[in-house]
């Protein structure tokens, strides 16, 4: 298996990035910027706010379960996989949540989430066109820069075709905002 | 003479012009998302959810289940020819057949992949025909705690295979849970987390999950590296294999079909787990291992084979138990349920057509990527080529209508970004979505069995380990959970880790 280990890593390098590089990292064990323990700690609470809710809503008995029976005991077993993570980020360490994005353009995912965070507040006052439009010319020009001449027609031409097809065709309405457009 | 008639009946419904469209729709798209890099079968599966509304239950899910074994014949030859695999099942592929096309040998290597992609989705075929009446009239009488402890041991198998720490997969499962318990309960119509929002009271759908987790973050975490591709430029001739060839790889296609189906079946496995251990079996089995990693071409048939017979297998407990052993077959449970369908024992007896007509569409698609494998290689090689910066903003585009379309709620398409943003930062620390999604599905399901099994045993747990079955579930998944306590374990486990998400 030791050339399909060596494949598998392979893929990830390509496709995916940088999770094969954080294996040599330098770890870092009980300090602030270790990823692994940040990890642990949003799990922790997480299952601490979901045994919270669990109670809440109300146990019941083991003989006739209520709403939230089942929700208490996963956040406990939250709670205890969570502290597993955080017990082996302090004795093993972890790599440093800068070296996560290191030899990456961690820009490119930030512009894309910054992007699709305003399209989602924008979709609805402006409706579909008038918000994905922006969208696409955002994408095509600011992840790996497609010439003008090719990204203006494919921002205009892909969401309005979409459109037509869903509202005429499929008879789909999609937002069309406040001005009414689309 | 009753799987015979059935079968004619199967063929009746697949035949039907707008299922095999749908049918050839399914394969071309499995191919394409086969071939590219980057985009896996899971993502264009969640990417096509809602279209499946929009025809008969039949079309829908034979295009679905398409697109998965299309993707397990479109993998390779991205692995062979550019040395990345087009998804997860391929990865192993990438080793001997990348070398066989480095020393001119592509046109063989995409030729037996191709027909051994074949004779394993055939084989996989025959075997569902005979063996999932049997389990569904078997499965009949499942109870409660069967069925829940038959899906803990599916999500176990499923945390112990992914990859990264355990307690992070088993987290990420638990967290699953609790997202598919959002939304009104089941028996007492109490909303749970839903913080008041009305949209929340009907939970959060699978589509804008998994568009989110699959389509939205892998598209992020892509954009991180320039994909560079170089791809082997020489004509490529000889597709059909010499007798030579031949020769050697009838013994690893056999051995792959059968390992890769029986692997398949299992909860939480998958065509990964068996594509890497037919290569290790073929590897372990040769006269000369050597060769394995320099061109072998028994290590293209075998693996190749394993992942479509696993394929095939997969649909084996869906169909059979109700239970998805793995995020694909979730992602075609949500399919089913999307039409009001529940597959499960009564499925088959039920609904025979729905049935034996996706079985049969099967049978005919793998008819059509042997065509559209082979004598249309060219047209992949050429799409090889396609400029990512233009085709990452188009899968974007996508997935918003898509989500949108499914629900026509502006909501969803909000969760589907927050979803996506979520999973990019989780891949990031090494937390994997396969868990989660798997859990989402099954959480609900798994919640209502339990409080049944509990109310009719008076709240004897004991029950879940007296019933044969269930004991036998749950006795394996407590050594799945023990297993990385173990060093020499925990290696092996590291070994077989699988990324869903490719």
């Amino acid at each position: 298996m030791g050339p399909g280990s060596a494949a598998h890593h392979y893929v990830l390098r390509c496709v995916r990035g940088t999770r094969i590089a954080m294996n040599n990292d330098t770890n870092v064990k009980l300090r602030l910027s270790n990823s692994e323990l940040w990890g642990g700690l949003i799990g922790l609470a997480l299952g601490g706010f979901v045994i919270w809710s669990g109670w809440r809503i109300k146990l019941g008995t083991i003989n006739d379960p209520g709403s939230g029976y089942v929700l208490f005991y996963t956040g406990i077993l939250m709670c205890v996989f969570a502290g597993a993570i955080i017990v082996s980020a302090v004795t093993e360490g972890g790599p440093t949540l800068a070296s996560r994005w290191e030899n990456v353009r961690w820009s490119k995912p930030l512009v894309l989430i910054a992007c699709l965070t305003a399209f989602a507040f924008a979709l609805e006052p402006l409706g579909f066109l008038l918000s994905s439009i922006p969208l696409m010319l955002l994408l095509l020009r600011l992840i790996d820069p497609v010439r003008w001449t090719l990204a203006v027609p494919i921002a205009v031409l892909v969401p309005s075709g979409m459109w037509w097809v869903l509202k005429r065709l499929l008879l789909i309405q999609l937002p069309s905002g406040l001005f009414g457009i689309g | 003479m009753d799987t015979l008639l059935n079968v004619a009946h199967g063929f009746g419904v697949a035949l039907l012009p707008i299922n095999l469209l749908y049918c050839f729709i399914g394969v071309f798209i499995g191919t394409l998302v086969g071939v590219l890099p980057g985009i896996g079968p899971i993502s264009a599966m969640s990417l096509l959810l809602p279209v499946t509304l929009s025809g008969t239950p039949e079309s829908g899910i034979i295009m679905m289940a398409g697109i998965y074994y299309g993707s397990m014949y479109g993998g390779s030859t991205t692995s062979i020819l550019v040395n990345i695999p087009g998804e997860a099942a391929s990865v192993v592929t990438c080793i001997d057949g990348h070398q066989m096309a480095k020393q001119g040998r592509a046109g063989p290597a995409l030729g037996i992949a191709a027909f051994g992609s074949f004779a394993a989705g055939t084989f996989a075929l025959v075997a569902l025909m005979l063996v999932a009446p049997k389990l569904a009239s078997l499965a009949i009488a499942f109870g409660p705690a069967e069925y829940f402890s038959l899906m803990v041991l599916g999500l176990v198998v499923l945390t112990f295979l992914t990859q990264g720490s355990m307690p992070k997969a088993l987290l990420m499962a638990c967290i699953g849970v609790v997202l598919g318990l959002i939304g009104l309960d089941s028996i007492t119509a109490q909303p749970r987390l839903t913080f008041g929002r009305m949209e929340l009271i009907d939970g959060i759908g699978l589509v804008p999950v998994v568009m989110g987790l699959f389509g939205v973050a892998e598209v992020l975490l892509n954009t991180e590296q320039a994909i560079k591709r170089d791809v082997i430029n020489t004509r490529i001739t000889h597709l059909l294999p010499s007798k030579e060839d031949w020769k050697v790889s009838a013994g690893p296609v056999g051995r792959g079909t059968i390992l890769g189906f029986f692997l398949g079946i299992l909860p939480g496995g998958g065509a990964v787990v068996a594509s890497f251990a037919s290569y290790a079996l073929e590897k372990r089995l040769s006269k000369s291992p050597e060769r394995f990693g320099h061109g072998a071409i028994e290590g293209v048939a075998g693996p190749e084979s394993a992942n479509n017979a696993a394929a095939g297998g997969a649909f084996i407990p869906l169909m059979t138990l109700g239970i998805p052993p793995n995020v694909v077959m979730a992602l075609l449970l949500g399919a089913f349920v999307i039409h009001g369908l529940q597959p499960g024992p009564l499925l088959i007896t039920q609904n025979p057509g729905l049935f034996w007509g996706i079985v049969a569409s099967m049978y005919i698609g793998n008819l059509m990527l042997l065509i559209l494998n082979l004598p249309m290689i060219g047209m992949w090689v050429q799409l090889l080529k396609l400029p990512y910066n233009i085709l990452f903003p188009l899968i974007i585009l996508f997935t918003i209508l898509g989500v949108y379309c499914s629900s026509n709620n502006v909501f969803d398409v909000h969760v589907m970004i927050a979803f996506g943003i979520i999973g990019y930062f989780m891949r990031k620390l090494g937390y994997e979505p396969a868990p989660l999604v798997l859990a989402f599905v099954l959480g609900p399901m798994m919640e209502n069995n339990l409080r049944k099994s509990l109310i009719l045993s008076q709240g004897d747990l004991w029950t879940f380990v007296q019933r044969p079955i269930s004991g036998a579930c749950l006795a394996l998944a407590l050594v799945l959970l023990i297993a990385p306590l173990l060093p020499s374990l925990r290696k092996k486990r590291e070994l077989v880790a699988l990324d869903e998400g490719a």
